[in-house]
């Protein structure tokens, strides 16, 4: 068996200027560390000589490592996947314990944990509704009913941006109705619905308590007073 | 237990304390009709059925007797024009979200709806046109004995409400184990669960 | 700062804190409450904090950020003390002037005063300005001189003073026979006698007793309740803990509504430091009363501001409501007795004690004792939060208050008492605000709101908008609400979308009725007021929308036209440019065109039409007449 000269490197490892190159174009495509690329590959191409046959033709070689490591990466970054969503959900599971702690697990609080539970991950996930059942004791058709009760909550995810229009009675008269029609134009969606692209969540208000700015719109935090349709496209599209 | 004393429809009765209109009616043998009552469950006063007239220091209101607690000296009318006209349109406004055997028969008294002879075998319900129709049958009156059931008494708290208003449903909990005991289906009168016990909304 | 544990200690604190302060210094205040937080009240705070470091006066100048000044028309709103010099709608670039002028050199920035609207009289200070001057700012006008994250400033105003008298004075009995004397009458909408209920929650059976403060305040347009809360929280805790003393109660609760959030945090801050001073707590002011006071809040929903579906919501359960046969005070919370009031309730009970049932009775009316406040928002020029002995009619409040309608246009009716309540027409507009008064015209006073309405505004659209809103808010468990409202809405948006037909009225009064007898709570029974009251005063409106297909007032949208007046178009283009739709055609020199197919109504074109040509208008219930091809535009000098 015939080995050529080892004149490259690879992290420190002397390789040849074809091994060299097969591992760094690997490398490029996969998110594996060069350390894991090395072995793989250097694991393949023992497993050819081992087979007697002197250095599988480049191509060919190229192509397979890339295949071969593709495979790993993709099952690293599955498990990886996996591995980060259960340290998130562990994670999710102790926020929420911390509110039902900061409660004293009173279950009279039920609702007050659930606002601080929206509040944080803009939406009640089903989880963690059933990890508050689970501990305070309380039936999840209960929890479910206070959730599809109360404006306040949301069972699906919520956009970036929460655009309120205000349609209390001072609006109204004030023309607020427009307002939330032109917005829906705009948006593309209903009032209580959420963009596709999960940028916009548009939703309708019974008075804000600034009846002298009406008809009054809110995006996140920043109001919009004496509106005109018209404006309404310009003020949405300044949010990213 | 003090004995109070109340007329219903002219007659004296006596009661206990802590009872209802109901059940002093019941004691009497004055029927009320009731949709969201069961004995096994806490009184709910959503149907509205059992609305009665009561005269309390020479003030008339309309309450619902499955609720109000009996009181010494009280009047009551179980059967009068403007409670008769009360229950009428309940039911008009329930008919068409469901209509099926047990509220068709109670109908009846209010000329919604007869019974009507076919054949020597064959009857069939005929209802007189829907003033407020609805645009689906949904085969539930919302009257809440199953989900009170479910919880009440098997303690499973395997369906409950969702929403509110008019989009006040009734939907199976997601993810629990249901013991498949089939209370609800007996106990239910809108027919929701006639043959579509496992076709409940799922959240 | 050591808990006080005694009245002396507390008078002494109040002259100590006096002490400090010179009345003679400098002291800007800015209102901070939401409605100026909107306008941006915070930027012009800063902007002055910044300035006044910047000419090195911050050792000389107080900065203060107080409740709502009630004049949202015209926030932000800066006075500066102590000569009392209002200036409104002040922007972060008037911030130099007013500091380089009125502060350093005394002189007056003309043009942020008042100008009368009439005489183009200018006004200096705020007491004088007509929208202040006619009303009595018993309860609201101290948000003006208090930072609400400083208790100093409340017990400074002399604050607490009565919490004191009760607790060392008086026995539970007395304070409740001295509200009692007072005939205070629920804030919150019902009117109830609030002595008569804190005695019946006094001698029920069952221990402990609860007491609560609702700040649920639902009504659209109706936000009173909740610039007390932020501006003023420790005149509510002080009347709170007064009545929990009269009744027995050593723990409370105050419900507010999630979309106050100011609102929250201000009434947390004050909780801290009442409790921080000994005035909350365990052994107050060292009398060994105890009471504590925890903050619940809502979570969207209007139904839970009843009582029994708020009891249901502390509880942790859904905040719906149960039929009420015994009332809250007899069995609430976990079934012992408890109180609740609204939040204007408890802030007038410092007062009554301060100062006496006697005095409280001189104000108002033969049934109405005391003052209320209103928000006076819609069709009105100053808009905002007023409060008004009760008896003022209706009449000086719109006008000589709110400085009439804008616009020109004419006055049509004023909506009382939210959802619940209903219309009074202009020829009513004599009637003195009363609870019974407004009672007998089939309204109500509700929680304060006062919707002014001109003759642009569609009667049947207004009765439809609240029972949209009602039908909304519903908890659906009873049939008469869920489904009553479900036709009637059916049968409103019929109407004003011209599809209705013969006997629509009839039913919609059938339903009505039956609504209103059935219903299991106060939302429901109450829910028909709206349709009820507007049948009363405008049924021709319900009428030409039923029979004419018209809208008298050209609201709803499938009743009306936007019409190009050939004899006034100008062809400037400007709707042309501004209709989203693409349905205005016209050239230069011809007059333009709305094509009616492509129209959606929006109003886009009115509202940038120039006001000196003015040719757009709505047409209703009559066709619209033809516009001959590329008519030249007549023109105007």
């Amino acid at each position: 068996m015939k080995r050529e000269k080892t004149k490259s490197h690879f992290i420190g490892l002397r390789v040849t200027k074809k091994q060299k190159e097969v591992l760094s174009k690997i490398q490029e495509k996969s998110d594996l560390s060069k350390t894991d690329i090395l072995l793989k590959g250097l694991e393949i191409l023992d497993e050819y000589y081992s087979l007697g046959l002197d250095r599988p033709p480049l191509s060919y070689e190229l192509k397979e490592l890339e295949e071969e490591a593709m495979h790993h990466s993709e099952e690293l970054k599955r498990i990886r996947r996996r591995e980060e969503s259960i340290r998130e959900m562990v994670q999710e599971l102790r926020d929420i314990d911390e509110v039902i702690d900061k409660h004293q697990g009173d279950k009279s609080a039920l609702i007050q944990i659930l606002l601080e539970i929206q509040s944080r991950n803009h939406w009640l996930p089903k989880p963690a509704l059933m990890w508050v059942s689970e501990r305070l004791n309380v039936p999840m058709s209960q929890i479910l009913h206070i959730a599809t009760f109360y404006k306040a909550f949301s069972l699906k995810p919520r956009g970036k941006h929460l655009v309120r229009v205000c349609l209390g009675t001072a609006c109204h008269v004030r023309g607020g109705q427009r307002i939330l029609e032109e917005a829906e134009r705009v948006l593309g969606i209903k009032a209580g619905e959420t963009t596709p692209d999960h940028r916009f969540t548009l939703e309708s208000v019974n008075c804000l308590g600034c009846c002298a700015l009406g008809p009054v719109m809110i995006v996140d935090d920043e109001y919009h007073g004496k509106l005109a349709p018209s404006k309404i496209g310009k003020i949405l599209s300044n949010h990213t | 237990m003090e004995r109070i004393t109340l007329e219903i429809d002219g007659k004296k009765v006596k009661a206990e304390e802590g009872m209802t209109l109901l059940q002093a009616a019941e004691s009497i043998g004055v029927e009320i009709p009731t949709l969201c009552h069961h004995e096994d469950l806490e009184p709910y006063g959503a149907c509205r059925l059992c609305t009665v007239e009561i005269i309390k220091s020479e003030r008339t209101r309309l309450v619902a007797a499955c609720c109000y607690p009996v009181e010494n000296g009280l009047i009551v009318k179980t059967d009068s024009e403007r409670v008769n006209k009360i229950r009428k349109m309940i039911l008009e406004l329930l008919l068409p979200l469901a209509p099926t055997g047990p509220l068709m028969t109670l109908a009846t008294k209010y000329g919604l709806c007869e019974y009507v002879k076919k054949s020597e075998e064959e009857s069939e319900w005929k209802v007189k046109e829907f003033r407020f129709p609805a645009e689906e049958p949904t085969y539930c009156t919302l009257c809440g004995l199953c989900v009170r059931y479910c919880a009440e008494v098997t303690k499973e708290n395997v369906i409950g409400f969702i929403g509110r208003g008019i989009d006040r449903q009734v939907a199976l909990v997601p993810g629990k184990c249901c013991i498949s005991c089939r209370e609800c289906e007996s106990i239910c009168e809108g027919g929701k669960f006639m043959d579509k016990f496992v076709s409940l909304l799922e959240l | 700062m050591g808990k006080i544990k005694s009245a002396s200690e507390l008078s002494k604190l109040r002259q100590k804190i006096l002490s400090k302060r010179d009345p003679k210094k400098p002291c800007i205040t800015i209102c901070s409450g939401t409605g100026c937080h909107a306008y941006a009240s915070e930027k012009v705070s800063n902007a002055f904090q910044e300035e006044l470091k910047k000419q090195k006066l911050e050792k000389a100048v107080d900065i203060k950020r107080t409740g709502c000044h009630g004049f949202c028309e015209k926030g932000p709103i800066v006075v500066i003390y102590p000569k009392e010099i209002c200036y409104l709608q002040v922007k972060p670039e008037d911030v130099t002037d007013i500091v380089s002028q009125t502060i350093k050199e005394g002189k007056i920035v003309g043009r942020l005063l008042y100008t009368d609207p009439h005489t183009n009289e200018k006004i200096v200070h705020e007491s004088e300005i007509p929208f202040y001057k006619h009303q009595k700012r018993l309860i609201f006008g101290n948000n003006r001189k208090i930072d609400p994250k400083n208790i100093e400033d409340y017990i400074a105003l002399g604050g607490y003073k009565a919490l004191a008298k009760v607790l060392f004075e008086l026995t539970p009995k007395q304070v409740l026979e001295e509200v009692k004397k007072a005939s205070l009458r629920g804030r919150g909408g019902g009117g109830f006698p609030a002595g008569r209920k804190w005695e019946t929650t006094r001698n029920a059976n069952g221990e402990p007793k609860y007491v609560i403060v609702n700040c649920d305040e639902g009504d659209p347009g109706a936000y009173m309740d909740r610039s007390l809360m932020e501006g003023n929280p420790h005149s509510i805790l002080e009347g709170f803990i007064i009545g929990a003393y009269a009744i027995g109660s050593h723990e409370g609760f105050i419900y507010v509504r999630q979309e106050y959030p100011l609102a929250v945090e201000n009434t947390e801050i004050a909780i801290h430091q009442a409790e921080e001073y000994g005035l909350l707590g365990e052994d107050i002011i060292g009398s060994g009363f105890g009471f504590n006071v925890k903050i619940h809040r809502g979570a969207g929903a209007f139904v839970s501001g009843e009582s029994s579906a708020l009891v249901s919501a502390i509880e942790g359960k859904v905040g719906e409501p149960k039929p009420k046969y015994i009332h809250t005070a007899v069995k609430g919370l976990w079934g012992k007795p408890t109180c609740l009031n609204n939040v204007e309730t408890w802030a007038n009970v410092p007062f009554i004690i301060d100062n006496g049932a006697e005095w409280f009775k001189s104000l108002g009316t033969s049934n109405s004792k005391g003052t209320k406040i209103f928000s006076l928002v819609g069709k009105v020029n100053n808009t905002g939060l007023v409060e008004v002995p009760m008896g003022m009619s209706l009449r000086e409040i719109i006008y000589d208050i709110g400085g009439g309608i804008p616009n020109g246009k004419k006055l049509k009716a004023v909506q009382t008492g939210g959802p619940s309540g209903g219309v009074i027409p202009k020829s009513l507009i004599d009637t003195p605000v009363d609870f019974d008064e407004l009672a007998k015209l089939d309204s109500m006073m509700g929680s304060g709101g006062m919707i002014v309405m001109d003759t642009d505004t569609c009667m049947v659209d207004i009765a439809r908008y609240f029972v949209k809103f009602l039908s909304e808010e519903s908890c659906g468990k009873c049939v008469p609400c869920r489904e009553g409202l479900r036709h009637m809405l059916r049968l409103l948006n019929n109407i004003t979308s011209g599809k209705g037909n013969a006997g629509d009225i009839e039913r919609l009064e059938e339903l009505s009725e039956f609504t209103r007898d059935a219903s299991l709570c106060a939302l429901g029974t109450t829910a028909p007021n709206p349709v009820l009251s507007t049948l009363k005063y405008f049924r021709n409106e319900y009428e030409a929308h039923i029979n004419e297909k018209r809208c008298p007032a050209s609201v709803c949208r499938e009743l009306i036209a936007y019409y190009i007046d050939p004899e006034k178009c100008q062809a400037c283009g400007i709707c042309t440019k501004n209709c989203p739709t693409g349905a205005i055609s016209g050239k230069k020199g011809i007059v333009h065109v709305i094509d009616q197919k492509k129209c959606i109504k929006c109003g886009a074109c009115i509202d940038v039409c120039p006001e000196r040509f003015g040719a757009i208008e709505k047409i209703s219930g009559e066709s619209i007449p033809l516009v001959p091809k590329s008519m030249k535009v007549k023109s105007i000098r």
